[in-house]
């Protein structure tokens, strides 16, 4: 804490409910453990200390769906994968996210034309957040696509009615 | 050992099943239409005699296949009534390979399994038989392996249409 | 105070002996008894799994902590790369090599490359040849060190996996500066390889080298020789020669078992007959130095040290290297003579074949890829029944998979 460390009297804090929300769930999205191909590899050089997701407060990859709130697509899915995403979408506790990571996963990628069993987009099958382009993306792709998750994320409102605007 | 040495070997032995040889050939320059042919010999087999002579590529001393390196099947073209069944070995003690074809006919395709002689064949013939509709006859597992279960028609088969919807999946 | 300088661990373990625990016999077997006795259960070992290095699906059958069957289920990545590569041209399938072992593209592109130039016949320049084998290498270090890291980490140790990423990451950097891409480089191409280094590359990947033979002794130090590490991998998963054959292993799954076969020294293709004349590199063999011949800390034993041959190999490459073409000259639209070639390569997990039909024309007639992790993953419905629960993550990872490769 360096320069404010034992400076002030007893003190109070105003903010939104919202805002507050809205930050502790940006700042601590935990992603799930779920490599499908490629872009698995570049998503493992993000967790390892080069790249280091955890500097975003992403960090703690869980094994387990019902664990995470970030689903990163990193590869091309399916038809045979896809039941499994969409259950493990299911499986997934509220609020949940979706980053689809590289071409295959936002759009089939070049698997599109004569990839029989390629899903064409995994947003076929689950919605998504944040698009990522790229064959595969760098790291420093899948982090800016985090933080635009989590720019979203910051212009949600949890506690106040929608605003309808015509 | 060369081509040549693997051939006349087998032919010692009376490997069963062998049929001719096929190797690369320049073009004739007298012919026009004639452009020649690249690449790798192989030897052409007798699909139901194919478990006997992989047996014996195997079990002879001199040749010693002791790998089944690849196994695969290939549609020359729609037109075409035949499948051509591959088989690659290679000896890890002698260091040489060999290439085996057979020909089936497309109507029916059925060939022996050769997992009795190699158990490496047991995935390459479930993978040849989901993309292009070859039975295995005897293979002890003959389910898809990369595709489905449900999965219609034979992907790799030339005249293979490619799917419009599954499961409520659009493929457009 | 202890006077003999026997192994402290062993000692106890000869002295205690719990019930319903393994022991292994005199004859070198290993014995699991029961003392409850429990219905089958069938568990599913992914496709969403942390172990599995991808989308595999293992269905284990278990009877308490014992396995009694397991069957691999692949397709969760089939990507029909076959097919397309009968429906595009000749260089446009390049980049689909890339991506069906990611970890190792170099050495797929090479295995691809190699295959349609036996059917064309054309000659590589030679420091096309010296770029292509220095390029390979590197990749072949950089795939074993992602071998390496997750072993380490699916066996509960997350250190080495931070230790392989740094040197992995400077390795991305050089081919980044060569290529432009760090994962699906497309830089090796039919006829030689995509353009010539940048400045200044061939001292970096030299200072590389010198830094990286360095930092392999920690490798060793800190997992290969670890204690917990050998007894979590030492006479586990044992392979015997007869099966590794009967199943079509390659690469380091069969050497590991000890059989002393490298294709890039029994079958020498580009440089590597050079390269065995000139005696730069040896061939690792497994030796059962923990354990029993053929069990998982061999396998990894052989992938660790296969690193410093390839520092080797680089080495002699970066000091024979000359100025030269780089590529041949081949039309933009390639036309390959009408025949068919298979060229095996020694690729990180075995032998990459690639087989390549043409009928004269713009597009293939067939594409057959011959990836070694679909043939190595079949051995684990034969090794993993008789072994425990415990056991199932490190026997699935020595086998290094890439199921890109398996499903392609």
């Amino acid at each position: 804490m360096g320069l404010i460390e034992h400076q002030f009297e007893e003190n109070l804090l105003t903010t939104k409910v919202d805002w507050l929300l809205n930050w502790a769930r940006l700042s601590s999205i935990w992603p799930m453990t779920f490599g499908l191909a490629c872009c698995a590899i570049e998503m493992m050089a993000v967790g390892a200390a080069h790249h280091d997701i955890d500097r975003f407060g992403a960090g703690a990859f869980r094994a387990s769906p019902r664990q995470a709130d970030l689903m990163i697509v990193a590869g091309t899915v399916n038809f045979k994968m896809g039941e499994r995403v969409k259950r493990l979408y299911d499986q997934m506790p509220s609020p949940k996210y979706v980053i689809a990571m590289g071409a295959c996963a936002t759009g089939g990628g070049p698997y599109y034309k004569y990839g029989y069993t390629v899903v064409k987009g995994v947003d076929r099958i689950i919605p998504v957040d944040v698009y990522i382009a790229g064959c595969p993306p760098r790291p420093e792709a899948l982090l800016e696509g985090l933080m635009k998750l989590q720019s979203k994320i910051r212009n949600t409102s949890v506690i106040r009615k929608p605003v309808l605007t015509a | 050992m060369e081509f040549e040495g693997i051939i006349q070997r087998l032919r010692e032995i009376g490997a069963p099943g062998l049929v001719s040889t096929d190797e690369p050939r320049a073009a004739d320059p007298e012919d026009k239409k004639d452009k020649g042919r690249a690449g790798d010999a192989f030897v052409l087999v007798e699909p139901s005699a194919i478990v006997g002579f992989l047996a014996a590529c195997r079990d002879d001393a001199e040749l010693a296949f002791d790998l089944l390196v690849d196994l695969s099947a290939t549609d020359p073209d729609a037109a075409d009534e035949q499948f051509w069944i591959d088989y690659q070995l290679l000896s890890t003690t002698r260091r040489h390979r060999l290439a085996i074809k057979a020909l089936v006919a497309k109507e029916g395709a059925e060939i022996p399994t050769a997992t009795a002689v190699y158990r490496a064949a047991g995935w390459h013939e479930r993978e040849c038989a989901e993309m292009f509709g070859i039975t295995f006859v005897g293979h002890p597992d003959p389910r898809n392996i990369l595709l489905p279960d449900d999965w219609v028609g034979h992907p790799l088969r030339k005249d293979y249409e490619f799917p419009t919807e599954y499961h409520g999946i659009s493929c457009e | 105070m202890i006077e003999s300088n026997q192994d402290p661990a062993a000692a106890m373990s000869e002295r205690i002996t719990f019930p319903g625990a393994s022991r292994t016999l005199p004859t070198g077997e290993r014995e699991f008894m029961m003392d409850v006795r429990t219905a089958d259960l069938e568990i599913n070992m992914g496709p969403q799994h942390p172990a599995t290095h991808g989308v595999m699906r293992i269905l284990i059958r278990t009877d308490g902590e014992l396995i009694t069957g397991a069957q691999p289920h692949l397709g969760y990545l089939h990507r029909c790369a076959e097919k397309i590569g009968e429906n595009v041209e000749w260089l446009q399938y390049l980049p689909y090599t890339d991506r069906y072992d990611y970890l190792a593209a170099m050495n797929n592109n090479l295995g691809y490359s190699m295959a349609v130039e036996a059917l064309l016949g054309e000659e590589i320049p030679r420091r096309a040849q010296m770029l292509r084998t220095i390029c390979a290498e590197l990749n072949r270090i950089g795939s074993h060190l992602i071998a390496f890291g997750t072993y380490g980490l699916d066996l509960g140790a997350f250190t080495p996996f931070l230790y392989a990423f740094r040197e992995r990451e400077w390795m991305m950097a050089l081919f980044e500066k060569i290529c432009g891409a760090r994962l699906t480089y497309s830089y090796l191409r039919i006829g030689g390889v995509f353009n010539d280094t940048p400045p200044g590359w061939l001292q970096e990947v030299e200072h590389f080298c010198d830094v990286f033979e360095e930092k392999h002794k920690e490798y060793v130090d800190l997992l290969m020789m670890n204690h917990i590490f050998v007894k979590r991998t030492a006479d586990i998963g044992v392979i015997p020669v007869e099966m590794a054959l009967d199943f079509g292993l390659t690469g380091p799954m069969i050497r590991g078992s000890g059989i002393d076969f490298d294709l890039r020294r029994d079958t020498p293709y580009m440089l590597y007959g050079e390269l065995i004349d000139a005696g730069a590199f040896d061939v690792v063999l497994g030796s059962g130095a923990k354990g029993t011949l053929g069990d998982c800390w061999d396998r990894f034993y052989v992938r660790v040290m296969e690193m410093i041959e390839s520092i080797k190999i680089i080495r002699w490459c970066l000091g024979s290297i000359e100025p030269g073409p780089v590529i041949a000259a081949l039309p933009k639209v390639l036309k390959v003579p009408a025949g068919e070639a298979y060229v095996g390569i020694e690729n990180p997990r075995g032998e990459l074949g690639h087989f390549v039909v043409s009928d004269g024309g713009k597009v293939a007639r067939r594409v057959r890829v011959r990836g070694p992790s679909f043939c190595n993953l079949a051995v684990l419905e034969a090794i993993m029944p008789g072994t425990l629960l415990a056991d199932a993550v490190a026997i699935v990872g020595s086998t290094d998979v890439v199921i890109g490769e398996t499903d392609r």
